[in-house]
């Protein structure tokens, strides 16, 4: 089987010859893994690239795979081309420093600062401190949603040609392919700002209900072309939500079945109909009191399932069988002491898992910047002598 | 004089809206109950049922929001009401995301329920050097310092924070209460803090039995 072959029928929950393992990196990991001794020679990756400013084909640098150093699988290792983002972007630009931060506008249009470089031993580019948004009120959502057309040509690649797409997708083995798609909280709270988009269920219904409208039209007609012609040649549809904290979800289900569910049904019902079904929730924290409705908007999966918000994939494959394929929840914080407590969570959750399929293997996070090169290679090379099934 | 008081706290918890509060809080004022007991029999009292439902996974964090911001409108209301009828606040909380951490969401709210529960809140923001703690522990003397983080990178900083407290012989003098996704019980006991918040309700109910005589 080969990576992408696992994965498609791990999320199917058919039987597999290994548990498929995916992790993603923070930039910053990365970093310190080549302080540590991974070789940068060995996993950057190169290609040619027309950059337009000459008509020749140049090799570039264009980032680094940590994954495939480890063995694992990257859920963006292979994007359908669809920009969903502000058309025209914020010009990103540095707005403000004093001795310790710098102030930025980002794409997105949110105000931010980070620490400076050298100010600290890791930088946080992952985490910067997001101080003002773009949207506060009807008036300034109604000009963000004029960088939300999902008509403008932009939106797929200037060598977007659905034929040669699916041609190049095929030769991808390296796991799923996937198009994303932002959930509405996601969307509401990155344009908004956690506390105010919150406020706004109830202090402005009105703006919300226009904001989920345009949200749906948005997300449909904009994936609508790579959608239709793609259709389950694209794996999987990686769905950003984080709308949870420790405690519980960010809203409750009373919010959720009447401002989001309606709408996430007339999404994913676009998704079924063109034979996609691998709808995978990206949220942290406890998400348990909404999941009954999370399944019923259509989404199939849910990723990192983090065991600090008492997420536990045991538990939830027994209360949720096959209707929802799960990936992660190995506790980062056991797993980053190595030895014997890396072990036993291993132990505690692989066997159980393997039992369905419908599983894949991973953290209950990102790779923090906290794992030194040597732990994480000593769980990768654990956690791969686990993952065979019988 | 009870009904009135407990409408007014049924009517916060129901999340009823400001406008209705400040109507029963103009029937309470002609009933000759006083601002500060329509404040803590009615308000602060409709505040703690709210916390009471978000433990009980009735509400949620943008139920606590709405409570907080219904809450922080009447207050505007009440202000000018004031002068004559001074409110004691509960007690002070110094507040700040430790060093080498920019998050400040989980701190805000916590902040924002403390305000509503009467306190009063001293926030140094995010990213707050050690030292910073210390000095403006001196200054303001708070009887709970409180420290915020999310990232497990920045966890080393909330021992920094309480042995240079210990060092500078001011930690007897307040509690040491800890928050944030990445604080368990357990570290709060390992490093020393006095207790460990898993949410911001369980933060303020804290600070409440800290300040009680």
């Amino acid at each position: 089987m080969t990576p992408r072959e696992r994965f498609r029928k791990a999320m199917n929950f058919e039987p597999v010859d290994a548990i498929p393992w995916a992790e993603n990196f923070y930039v910053e990991t990365v970093n310190r893994f080549f302080a540590e001794g991974l070789p940068a020679h060995e996993i950057n990756v190169m290609d040619w690239k027309m950059e337009g400013y000459l008509l020749l084909n140049w090799p570039a640098f264009l980032g680094f795979d940590a994954n495939s150093y480890f063995g694992c699988i990257n859920f963006f290792g292979c994007m359908v081309p669809v920009d969903v983002g502000p058309i025209p972007r914020f010009k990103q630009r540095k707005i403000g420093e004093d001795s310790r931060y710098e102030e930025y506008v980002m794409e997105s249009g949110a105000r931010s600062r980070i620490p400076k470089k050298g100010a600290r031993q890791t930088t946080w580019y992952a985490m910067p401190q997001f101080y003002s948004f773009p949207v506060s009120d009807k008036s300034s959502w109604e000009r963000y949603k004029e960088r939300l057309n999902p008509e403008d040509p932009r939106r797929y690649g200037k060598d977007w040609d659905p034929d040669a797409y699916s041609q190049v997708l095929d030769q991808y083995q390296g796991g799923p392919t996937c198009l994303s798609m932002t959930g509405f909280y996601g969307f509401g709270a990155e344009l908004m700002g956690i506390p105010n988009f919150n406020l706004a269920f109830y202090k402005d219904p009105e703006l919300i209900q226009d904001m989920i409208s345009h949200w749906e039209y948005f997300t449909i007609e904009s994936t609508r072309e790579a959608v239709e012609t793609l259709r389950d040649r694209i794996d999987m549809i990686f769905w950003w939500e984080d709308m949870a904290e420790r405690h519980g979800p960010n809203i409750s289900p009373k919010l959720y079945r009447e401002f989001l569910l309606p709408h996430y049904k007339r999404v994913t019902a676009f998704l079924n109909k063109n034979k996609i079904h691998r709808i995978m929730m990206d949220s942290d924290g406890n998400t348990r009191p909404i999941l009954d409705l999370v399944i019923e908007a259509g989404i199939t999966g849910h990723w990192p399932l983090e065991v600090n918000s008492g997420m536990d994939a045991p538990a939830l494959r027994k209360q949720y069988g096959k209707k929802l394929f799960l990936v992660g929840n190995l506790d980062k914080r056991e797993i980053a002491k190595g030895g014997e407590a890396m072990r036993k969570e291993i132990d505690s959750k692989l066997p159980v898992m393997k039992e369905a399929s419908g599983y894949i293997a991973g953290l209950d996070h990102l790779v923090h910047v906290e794992f030194t090169f040597q732990r994480f290679k000593e769980y990768a090379d654990y956690l791969k002598t686990k993952l065979p099934v019988e | 004089m009870a009904d009135i008081l407990d409408e007014i706290s049924s009517t916060l918890s129901d999340l009823g809206g400001a406008e209705k509060i400040r109507a029963l809080i103009e029937k309470a004022s002609s009933q000759n109950i006083s601002i500060p007991d329509i404040v803590e029999k009615g308000l602060r009292s409709g505040l703690q049922q709210v916390g009471a439902k978000y433990e009980a996974g009735e509400y949620f964090l943008a139920e606590l929001l709405f409570a907080a911001s219904i809450l922080d409108e009447v207050m505007q209301f009440i202000k000018p009401k004031l002068d004559a009828e001074a409110i004691q606040k509960t007690g002070t909380i110094l507040l700040g995301t430790v060093r080498g951490d920019m998050h400040d969401i989980g701190k805000n709210i916590f902040k924002m329920m403390a305000l509503g529960a009467g306190f009063e809140v001293d926030d140094l923001n995010v990213d707050v050097d050690p030292d910073l703690f210390v000095q403006e522990s001196k200054r303001i003397r708070p009887e709970i310092l409180g420290l915020s983080c999310l990232l497990t990178t920045a966890l080393s900083e909330i021992k920094v924070v309480i042995d240079m407290l210990t060092e500078s012989k001011i930690r007897g003098q307040l509690k040491v209460l800890i928050g944030g996704n990445a604080v368990t019980k357990e570290f709060a006991q390992e490093v020393g803090a006095d207790a460990a918040a898993l949410n911001a309700i369980e933060g303020v109910d804290f600070c409440r039995g800290a300040v009680k005589p």
